[in-house]
This record gives C-alpha cells, structure tokens and sequence, in this order.
C-alpha cells in the first residue's frame, strides 16, 4: 500500500506523518497520534461522532482520507481547554447536563464551537438546526440545546467584558 | 416536591465523571491500544437460512497482515453454552443474514477489512421464514430445521421481563415448532366480563423492529491472563452477567475471565455480553490480545435488536367508564434466537389498569431474523401502544374524557396485579392527575381551532408502567489515609448512577460531597451487582451503597469517640470532620476525618482501617409509572406528523439527582418518538436487513424532537434509597400510544403500526 507524507498542525502543534492512501482522517487522528476523543458511531457520515474543525470549519472526520488533510489546521476535542481551563463550551455541557454516557459528546461540542463561531447568539432552533449532523441517544437534546445557550451566553459576556 | 432538610440529596448535581468525557481523555473499549493488539473483522452471512457448505479463506489470508481466520471449528467452545454465544460463528446451519460466519484477526484494521471482504462463503440455500403468522402454522417450513437450541431463560429473566408467575400451559392450538415459547395470564373469565360490558373496542396492532441506537457499537477487547484465563475490556451493561456467558461458553471457570466494564457509549438494554465470547475465544487461540468492534452496518445487521411484534387486544368497559375485561393475544418475532419481550409484553398489556377478567396469550415465534436482546422497557412501548389505542377507542365511544377515563380504572395499593399478586404503593393515579390539570389538557377543548384545513391539530394521552427489576446487590465503602471516602460497587455507570451513589453516600454519611468518590470495579474483585437494566440499580446497589455507608459512618464515630472521649452518640459528621454535638467548633471537640484515617493506616497504627459493608437483596418491586401528553400537528397532504408540546409526568419515587432523572425522562421520550414516528429495522423478502446504515435507519434528531417539558410526581417506595424508585424505563413507554392517540384526535384516523411514518398515515387518511 502506497504511503505519502503530509504535514500538518494539530491542536497547535505541527505533525508529519506518512500515511497509507486508504487511510481515513478519523483512523489516522485516533489510531497512529493517539487522539482518540474523536469517536466513530457510523462511518456514513450521520452521526457526527468523529466531528472536528478543519481549517476553521467543523468536518467529519470520517468522509476525509488522511492525505486530503496535508497541510491543514485541525482542532480535536483534545485540543479545545487551554492551560488546564476549560472551554465555556465543555464547561456549559456539564453545568446544563448536556452529556449521558459522553460517546457523542466531543462531535457535539465541535458542531457547537463551529456554530458559535458563526452564530454567537443563536435562538433554539438555530441550535436545533446546527446540530442536525450529531445524533445522541441519552439526552433527547434538550439539555445539550441549554449547554450551547450557556455556552453561548458565557461566551458573549467574555466578549463585552474585552 | 419533597421538603426535607438533606444536604445533597434532591440537589440537581452534575456529571462527576464530565471533565474526561468533556476533554476527549475518557477511554472508551475502542480507544485501548494494548501491546500486540489484533484487530479483528467478522464475515457475515450474506443468506438468511441456508446450510453453510464451506469458507474459501485462501485470497483472504495472503493479504499482509493477516494473522488467521476463524470459523467455528477453530473456536475452543464447550458444548452447552448459552445459544446465541455458542453460533457466534455459524456452525453447520446459518439462520439469519448477517449472522458472523468467519472472523478475520489481523495487524491492522485496514488489513482485516480488506481480507474479509475477500472470503467466501458458500451455501445451500433453505426456506427463509420470515412471516410471523404463517410461521405459526404447523405446515409452515423451520426456520432452523438441520438444528436444535434451547431457551436462555437468564437473560430475559434479568432485564425483569419473566413471565413473573405467568402459567406456562401446554398449547392449546396446534403450532408449528417455529413457536419457541408462549404464555398465558388468565384472571376471572373473560367472557362473563364483555357479557357485562356496555362498549367493547378491539384492533390489531404491528410494532417494528427497533434497535438500541447506541452510538458507540458493540466493541470488546479481550486479552489472555497467560494462564488459560482471559481479560476481557467490554463496553457492557454487566460485567458479572458478560462473564458468566463468557466462562459458559469457553468452558472456562468463572474466576479465569475477568470483566473491566469501560465506560458504555449507551447501552439501553443491548449489551448484556453479545460479542465477548467470540472475541475471548479469538485472544485464546491467537495468544493475543483482539480488538472487535462492530461497524455501524455491522450492528444493524448483527447485533440484538428489539423484535417486531402484532398485538390483538379487544377491552370492554360498562356505561359507568369501568373496564370489565381484556383478551389480547401478543405475537413477538424472536428471530433466530428466543428471547422476545413476549413475557414482559403480556403483563404489561394488563399492566396499567385494574381487569377484573383477563386473558393473555403470548406466542414467540421462530423466524430467520437476527436474535433479539433488551431494550428500554422490553415489550412495554408495544404493549402500551396497543392498549392506550383500544382505550382511547374505548373513551370515545363512552363519550368520557380520556384521562377520566384512565382514571376510573387505574389500579392502588392493594388491589391486584395482572398475575395476581397484589400492587404496593403506586403513583400511577398522581402522574395522570396532574396532567389532567396541566394547561396542555386544559386546552384540549380549543384544539380545533385552526383544524379543518391541510394541516390538523391534536392532543393526545398515553400511559405506560415497568414493575421495577430486582437483583441482589453488594457495596463497600472504605476512608482511605487521606480521608477520602471511597464506594466500590460491581454496577456500571450508565446516565449518572455512581454519582447519585456519591449523593447517597454524603447524605448517610453526613460528609462533603467532594469528599466521596466512586468507584466501579471489575468482576474479579467488585462486589456482586446486577447489570445496569431494567431500573433496578438506584434501587439496588443504591441500597447497599446507603448500607455501606452507614457501616462506615457508624465505624468512624465509634473511632471519633474514642478520640474524643465520647459517646458515638454523641457525635455528628459535618463536611470533613466529627464533633460533639452542640459544642462550638474547635479543636477540642472535633477531629477532621482526614485524621481518623490516619491513625488506621500506616506502620504500627493501632486502629483497624474504616471499611463499610452493605448488601441487600430487594424482593419488592418498586414500580414507576408514567403518564404523557403529546401535541401534533398532521399534514394530511403528506402525512407528516410534527410534534409541537409533550409533557412527561413520572412516579420517581424521590429524585435523588433531579437533573439525571430529567435527562433521562427526555432522553427515554425521544427513544419514544423514535418508536412511535421513525425507526424500523425493515428486512426484505429475502430476510435481508435494507436498513442497514444509520441513512436508511431513522435515529430522531435535534431539529424534529419538541421541547419535553417534565412532571416529577414523587410518591415514596417504601425500600429504595431515600424512596426512590426506577426511573429509565417508564418514561420510554408511552411515547409512542400519545403520539397516536394525539394523531387520531387530530385526523380521526386510528394508527394500526408504528412506527407512523408518513406513508403509513398518508395511506389511512387517503383510504378515509
């Protein structure tokens, strides 16, 4: 199997590999770097479990082969507190409850870093909207559509307050 | 809502597990790299019924990495494990599509994949059976005819869907052999009961196959102890239940697998041990350690689904609104392996409402389908369908209201349950009280108002009841040196539970929450448990985690005292320390628990280290019933059905962590809505599964589930933890019985299927 060198930044932090070219993005992040907050739920691009951003933009990372990434910019759930703090997001899903057995959670969270970075006010249904691409089975979404609003609305004030 | 001056308990808590499952650090049995590893692909039967001639392995094994290929003969199985286990590679007859014939380990997953699809199977096709009726008939072909298997009555029998004193009677219509199980609950006389009846209202209902949903698939990774034992990291709901059908099915002791419960990407009821056996029995032969998990397509095909199901069920009701007989006869598909939710099904039928005369049949019949496992409520939302129609039916011809209605015939205390014995206190008559006061109800009248047009409005009600499951259970609770209180239970963390168990341990104990932590162990050196189903662990192991801790408090006050020279009963525990009761905070008369620790631990101490015990064996059921309201809107040039309001009213018992018995109420509704609008796993004619991707099977999302509003109505059991009772199963079942009599109220159209797509409803309207 034919192997080629990419080159890329992961959670800030530059990468070379050499990857095999049947090589998914989402087998490459979870199985050779060790990244494995990115799950796998159906490998048809519906459940958004393997959801990370890609140069700014949330992507499943199931639909991407390793080489299409070389020379990305990629955030994984991994990479979202920062020095030990974490992110309104992540702080929003655990004050509002909006994770029950947590397999769908960091796709969820990525899907709601890539909305709020878009959208930093969005109405619930916007929120509803937004997380088309994400299933999970615990939660009914409520409380996942609390945890972005926390988020959102925590976020916000960190900006007035800037 | 419960006034009471405890500290922690009724507190809505979040998450103690969160922070890893929020940073990407949780580990998940998928995401274990063990040294070694062998990755692991299954070849599944591309033939529903067929007699497996060979397996053409030659191509697939010169692909690199390929380490061998399993079929059964290579498997170190003993003879008489558990029947699903023991075809977990098929033997000599195949009975479902889909079912693993072979099993590739290689190097890399890449690898496995690519020699699975290179291996061929070849068969000599038989009789697919796959109508549930006519597989009845004693003419009809066997869906397993070169072979034999027995029943795996253990399975069913811990997700508390036994028959629960059920009659098993000798037939008394001729079957076909398909028939693997049936049933009966008989009460009074039937007949006597419709002669009584003013009104009778009778309909055939069909309830689909519906699978767990679970995101994360069925993934185990076993490893051998190097001793002819073996370690087995399962993402399973039991690890006591998983390692039993493990040793039965190698033929191993008990003691030699030893079970690591990771933490389950949702369970609801579908892993109970499916895949470990093989997986054990593939680290045995290869001497390494095997990863397997199921892909999504894999799962769908493969895995243990919730089998379809027809329930006839006629109820007559006098003028006066009481209901005076029920006759149902229940048909449960149980595929290729039996295990329906028939027994669960037949009770819950009558499960609801106080039947003077009863008579429910229940037949589980034998088809070339996947075998079935549990799922949230095993065989109430069915039930609940079918009988919430026939009473809505039942209410409109009584010209009553339909919450009314149920009310007059709810059962209390005392009177009987559909087997006989007697209903402890139950708060099924408060749930529906406070609905029928609730604003949604109250507008009932003005529905109509914007209905006669294209689109219609409707509200409808739905009741469902799960008895509770029961299971002894152990815990123990220790202060480590450094004061920390840690609570060791053999149970799996499911939606919250180790944190309501951290609750119940600071409550009893009378320490910080912060203080208490949990911890689950693995099925070598846990106390025992049930597995995490049939709402029975708050129940349970909550109970022996009171235990426990009750042990340990009473333990650190009689070492306090005699630090303090006084009396146990004297003291009390407040946040991180002991003190004499009324004495002012200082030094003289409290000493920190960090402290007593101390003395018990470490070289020439003299006190015995603080270890509580708790064990219990719960033999009453604490039933949770609930009662729901759904609001509909139906396009009737489509047949879509949306939903605008729903409100979810529940007997908790106590809510102890307030915000997981929401979240898992809301969670169970959307479960619901995927019973009742969209989920079906279809097979074609040919038993194939045509919905084998989650493109093609409907998982509900965030954008068509309303906002669920919830009514926590809390009526004491008498033996749970602080009275709680069960709270996962109720609020599943009658999900999809509101949305179709909601439906019905808003079109006049009767729903006879669910899940109500709308093609289904499109049809009914057109046919008028």
């Amino acid at each position: 199997m034919a192997t080629h060198p990419i080159s890329l930044t992961i959670n800030g932090k530059g990468q070379q590999s050499s990857v095999e070219s049947r090589r998914l993005l989402v087998h490459y992040l979870r199985d050779e770097l060790g990244l494995t907050g990115t799950h796998i739920g159906c490998e048809t691009s519906q459940c958004g479990a393997c959801t990370i951003m890609l140069n700014g933009s949330a992507v499943k990372s199931c639909t991407l082969f390793a080489v299409q990434a070389d020379g990305a910019e990629i955030m994984t759930i991994e990479g979202l507190a920062k020095d030990g703090e974490m992110h309104p997001i992540q702080e929003g899903f655990w004050e509002e409850h909006g994770l029950q057995c947590g397999f769908c959670t960091p796709g969820m969270i990525m899907s709601t870093y890539d909305l709020l970075q878009k959208n930093p006010n969005p109405d619930e249904h916007e929120i509803r909207h937004a997380l088309h691409g994400n299933l999970c089975r615990c939660t009914g979404y409520q409380h996942i559509v609390k945890s972005i609003q926390y988020a959102a609305n925590k976020m916000q004030g960190a900006t007035v307050a800037d | 809502m419960v006034v009471s001056d405890q500290r922690v308990i009724g507190r809505p808590m979040p998450r103690a597990d969160a922070p890893a499952k929020l940073n990407g650090q949780e580990r998940f049995a998928g995401d274990l790299a063990l040294a070694g590893l062998l990755h692991a692909r299954p070849v599944l039967s591309t033939h529903a019924h067929a007699r497996l001639v060979g397996v053409q392995s030659e191509a697939a094994r010169a692909v690199p990495g390929v380490v061998t290929i399993l079929t059964a003969a290579d498997l170190p199985f003993a003879q008489g494990g558990p029947p699903r286990a023991a075809e977990s590679l098929a033997r000599e007859e195949i009975v479902y599509a889909g079912q693993p014939v072979a099993l590739v380990l290689a190097e890399s997953e890449g690898a496995a994949a690519e020699a699975a699809a290179l291996v061929e199977v070849q068969y000599e096709d038989l009789p697919v059976v796959l109508d549930l009726v006519a597989a009845m008939d004693p003419g009809s072909p066997l869906a397993r005819s070169l072979t034999k298997m027995g029943e795996d009555a253990a399975e069913a029998a811990m997700h508390g869907v036994g028959g629960g004193g059920a009659a098993e009677e000798a037939p008394q219509e001729k079957l076909s052999a398909n028939v693997s199980g049936q049933t009966h609950l008989e009460m009074g006389d039937v007949a006597t009961g419709f002669a009584a009846a003013d009104v009778v209202a009778e309909g055939t209902y069909d309830t689909a196959w519906v699978h767990q949903g679970y995101i994360e698939t069925q993934t185990c990774v076993a490893a051998p102890d190097g001793m002819g034992g073996v370690t087995i990291h399962a993402s399973t709901q039991g690890l006591f239940r998983t390692r039993q059908v493990v040793a039965q099915t190698l033929g191993l002791a008990q003691e030699q697998v030893r079970v690591v419960a990771m933490p389950v990407g949702g369970g609801f009821g579908g892993k109970f041990g499916l895949i470990e056996p093989l997986t054990a029995a593939a680290a045995l032969v290869a001497r390494r350690p095997v990863r397997l998990g199921f892909t999504r397509g894999e799962d769908l095909l493969a895995a243990n689904p919730t089998p379809a199901g027809r329930l006839e069920v006629k109820i007559g009701a006098r003028r006066d609104g009481k209901v005076t007989a029920i006759q149902a006869r229940l048909i449960f598909d149980t595929g290729a392996y039996p295990n329906s939710p028939m027994a669960g099904a037949a009770f819950a039928v009558a499960g609801c409402y106080h039947f003077p005369n009863l008579d429910i049949k229940g037949f589980e019949v034998m088809t070339n389908r996947l075998g079935p496992g549990a799922y949230r409520a095993p065989g109430n939302p069915q039930a609940s369908f079918a009988v919430e129609s026939v009473m809505d039916d039942l209410a409109g011809r009584l010209e009553l209201d339909p919450i009314a209605f149920r009310l007059l015939n709810v059962p209390s205390e005392g009177d009987p349950r559909p087997d006989g014995k007697a209903w402890p206190i139950i708060g099924l008559k408060d749930c529906l009280e406070r609905l029928s006061v609730h604003p949604l109800w109250q507008r009932r009248a003005a529905r109509g108002a914007t209905n006669g047009g294209r689109f219609r409005e409707g509200i409808g009600v739905g009741v469902g009841g799960w008895r509770g499951g029961l299971e002894p259970a152990a815990a123990l609770c220790h202060v480590d040196p450094s004061g920390i209180v840690n609570v060791v239970v053999g149970a799996v963390d499911l939606s919250g539970t180790f944190t309501t168990f951290r609750m119940i341990a600071a409550e009893t104990l009378g320490v910080d929450y912060e203080l208490v932590r949990v911890v689950g162990s693995d099925s070598t050196n846990a106390p025992y448990s049930g597995g995490s189903g049939g709402s029975k662990i708050v129940y349970t192991v909550g109970q022996a985690v009171q235990r426990a801790a009750t042990d340990a408090r009473e333990q650190i006050l009689e070492l306090a005292g005699q630090i303090l020279e006084a009396a146990p009963q004297d003291l009390e525990i407040a946040g991180d320390r002991v003190r004499v009761k009324g004495m002012p905070a200082e030094s003289d008369y409290e000493v920190t628990i960090a402290k007593i620790a101390s003395l018990t631990s470490g070289f020439g101490a003299k006190h015995a280290p603080i270890a509580g015990r708790g064990t219990g064996a719960q033999t009453a059921n604490a039933p949770g019933f609930s009662a729901h309201l759904a609001r509909v809107r139906v396009d009737l040039d489509t047949g879509e059905v949306t939903l605008l309001d729903y409100v979810a009213s529940q007997d908790v018992g106590r809510a102890l962590n307030p915000a997981a018995v929401e979240g898992q109420i809301i969670g169970a509704v959307v479960q619901g809505i995927g019973w009742g609008l969209y989920e079906q796993l279809v097979h074609d004619e040919n038993g194939q599964v045509v919905t084998g991707s989650l493109m093609d099977y409907a998982l509900p999302r965030a954008e068509v589930v309303p906002h669920v509003e919830t009514v926590l109505v809390e009526v004491p059991s008498p033996d749970g933890p602080f009275g709680a009772r069960g709270v996962g199963e109720p609020p599943v079942i009658p999900v999809a019985a509101a949305i179709a009599n909601a439906i019905h109220d808003a079109t006049g159209v009767r729903p006879g299927a669910i899940p109500i797509t709308p093609e289904r409803l499109w049809k009914q309207i057109a046919a008028g």
